[in-house]
């Protein structure tokens, strides 16, 4: 399946500046690491050092949000992955 | 009246009088509630100049319009007065449950006055406003306080008290609400220093609106979309404790009192590892989220610690701040600052100060009363910790807050005090977002994460390490903040699920206001309470000069710290003049005559001429 997957600015800085790129994978999982061999940067900040992705990330497949995130979730041809950031204290 | 309860409560403490007020309707819709209508109270009532732990200066509690109704998270309380750490005015929102209650009592707010001749209560029920002795629980901690008064009026009193730190005068103590805190700026200093323990109030709801139909339709879909949102399932999970990891990955954690970005072992308090000791949720009035992560620690010097948080910064303050990975003792400090009454932010800031200060040889062990205050020795910081609140030893100095603390100590320890007009900064490295130094120095708080935080450069919109083009970016957040906190709702976006057009129906269901209608009058009215704010400031003589960063943020190259290695604030200068540009003040960061007039604040044009240059 051939995948598009949206990034936030800031993990822009570890895609050259790509906001998009395309991807493949049969699931939200394999899409994310297509996106991981294609910018090996992304990794480092996208997940934690158990391989977790970071709760300042969430997924959003076909703008439904997956939380928690199941990377087992299915994804289709010409699907958009959106990865946005959460970030805000209080 | 609807939404509001047009009514007042002043309460003299000197002479123990109290009165009802009406709320002039003008003033609601130039100010709108909360924030907003206690700082016009306060600006037009405190002569400038007032020693801000004085019987002169006045402390106010104030609601919103949508407080205390049907609809979600908009039941916190905006706590104003004078600030005994700035001088500045201070404003902090508390959660918990008191404001809701005051409102079902029939009161918008509350101003107090004067100074008690001895510890005092005040007790709010159907009979009246009555004030009692507070011998019984005067020196008592905050929980004690609070579990004393159910026993004394009933399991359904609602208080807000303070703790032995407001009692002593630390001047960053807070008031608290059941564990919901306004924290910062020393309100609950100012509460001390007029002799009063708490404010306890019976009542019970509702409370009318105006098109009722139309509220609760509007409500109604406001819970619909808080039910299945994943950013509001994931606040509830966790709280903000998901921020640690990724905000250290960015640089944006401050490790050792600023002087780095890396914590080693920074997974040993990251969200998964709170949530396994996690017990429940708790949350204030009217709010389905409960953010408020209920945590006991199970094993280890620390077992049997409780406490509803730590949140994102008391985890950084207890935790990062101090090089400190030990999960339980955070939740011990956490709960050890709430229990004594201080903000844990600036309580945390004032040990990491101390602990750079004893690493640089500037203080020894003879100074800290014996304590090793090495990195990362929690067993010593949180002894430390007991001792500030309760004013003892070396604690005594460090309740003064670092400002004072480091002009005491001298020989140089004024560089490793980071602060802003004298408020500690928390847990937001500027260097790695520089909307975020911009924000601070511009604060007419001093610095505090919560006066518009820099959610452009946050969300990657705005490059965060560029060193112009902010100004106009912290200046809309600024106002944006300042209609949060006049509505009063939370500032979890995920908690609320409210955009502003939303808000705004809200907002003229309840009240009938069709002014409120439109965003844009709403953003007037955050601009006009911005400008009083720093108007207030300006009367007792800040300006540009004040509005600045640490020395380390514009000179020091932040080390260790991911992306973010090499940052400084290389041009505040710029962002200043940008700042002050996008809100029409002159060039010393001073509201001019002309911007006065167009937001109606005409008034205070002969309050502060004379210090427009």
């Amino acid at each position: 399946m051939s995948v598009r997957v949206k990034l936030p600015s800031v993990l822009q800085e570890f895609s050259c500046g790509a906001e998009t790129c395309e991807v493949t994978g049969k699931t939200v999982g394999e899409c994310i690491k297509s996106l991981e061999m294609r910018f090996p940067d992304i990794k480092n900040h996208l997940f934690d050092r158990q391989g977790k992705l970071l709760r300042i990330f969430g997924i959003y497949l076909k703008s439904d949000g997956i939380y928690p995130v199941d990377i087992d979730t299915p994804v289709q041809d010409n699907d958009e992955l959106i990865i946005l950031n959460f970030i805000m204290g209080g | 009246m609807r939404g509001y309860t047009g009514k007042l409560l002043r309460i003299n403490l000197s002479n123990r009088r109290s009165q009802v007020e009406d709320i002039p309707e003008q003033l609601m819709k130039d100010f709108l509630g909360g924030r907003g209508l206690a700082v016009k109270y306060l600006y037009s009532e405190l002569k400038p100049g007032v020693d801000a732990l004085g019987p002169d200066n006045k402390l106010l509690f104030m609601m919103g319009p949508l407080g205390a109704t049907t609809a979600m998270s908009v039941s916190r309380i905006a706590v104003v007065t004078k600030s005994p750490i700035t001088g500045c005015i201070a404003k902090s929102i508390a959660g918990g449950n008191f404001g809701a209650f005051l409102k079902f009592a029939g009161f918008d707010g509350v101003i107090l006055e004067g100074k008690a001749e001895k510890p005092t209560y005040i007790h709010i029920d159907g009979d009246g406003v009555h004030m009692l002795d507070a011998d019984e629980i005067w020196g008592l901690d905050t929980e004690e306080t609070q579990m004393k008064l159910r026993q004394m009026h009933g399991n359904s009193t609602k208080t807000i008290c303070i703790g032995p730190a407001g009692e002593k005068l630390v001047r960053y103590a807070i008031v608290i609400s059941e564990l919901r805190c306004g924290g910062r700026t020393g309100v609950g200093t100012v509460m001390g220093a007029k002799n009063l323990k708490a404010i306890a109030v019976n009542s019970s709801g509702p409370l009318g609106v105006y098109d009722s139909q139309q509220f609760k339709s509007l409500a109604r879909e406001q819970i619909e979309g808080l039910r299945t949102s994943p950013r509001r399932i994931q606040m509830t999970d966790f709280g903000t404790s998901y921020l640690t990891l990724g905000f250290e990955k960015m640089g944006i954690f401050p490790v050792k009192n600023f002087q780095e970005g890396h914590l080693e072992g920074v997974e040993k308090i990251s969200d998964e590892a709170f949530a396994k000791i996690k017990v429940g949720n708790n949350g204030c009035y009217g709010c389905m989220t409960k953010c408020g992560q209920e945590r006991r620690v199970t094993e280890g010097p620390y077992a049997g610690a409780f406490s509803e948080g730590p949140d994102y910064e008391s985890i950084w303050s207890l935790g990062g701040n101090w090089a400190n990975t030990n999960l339980g003792s955070i939740i011990a400090a956490d709960s050890l600052c709430d229990k004594l009454g201080m903000d844990t932010i600036s309580a945390g800031s004032a040990v990491g100060f101390a602990c750079e200060l004893f690493e640089r040889g500037i203080i020894t062990k003879k100074d800290t009363d014996g304590l090793d205050l090495t990195w990362g020795n929690h067993g010593d910081m949180l002894k430390l910790v007991e001792k500030i609140g309760r004013r003892e030893g070396f604690g005594e100095l460090l309740g003064e807050g670092t400002k004072r603390a480091a002009e005491h100590i001298g020989k140089g320890a004024e560089a490793y005090a980071m602060h802003v007009k004298g408020l500690e900064i928390p847990a937001y490295e500027p260097r790695a977002v520089k909307g975020y130094g911009l924000m601070f120095a511009t604060s007419n708080i001093g610095a505090n994460h919560m006066y518009g935080r820099p959610r452009e450069e946050l969300a990657g919109k705005v490059d965060r390490f560029a060193d112009e083009g902010k100004g106009k970016d912290i200046a809309r957040n600024q106002i944006a903040q300042a209609v949060e906190d006049s509505v009063v709702q939370c500032s979890f976006t995920p908690a609320t699920g409210l955009t502003p057009e939303s808000r705004a129906k809200l907002l003229v269901a309840a009240t009938g206001f069709n002014e409120f209608s439109d965003p844009a009058y709403l953003d007037l009215i955050g601009e006009r309470i911005l400008c009083l704010e720093r108007s207030f400031n300006v009367r007792d003589g800040f300006s540009r000069k004040d509005d600045t960063l640490p020395a380390r943020m514009l000179t020091e190259p932040l080390k260790n710290a991911g992306p973010a290695t090499g940052q400084v604030v290389r041009k505040l200068d710029t962002l200043l003049d940008e700042y002050y540009d996008a809100l029409g003040y002159s060039p010393q960061g001073i509201p001019t005559t002309e911007k006065l007039g167009q937001i109606g604040l005409d008034w205070v044009i002969e309050d502060i001429k004379g210090f427009v240059k």
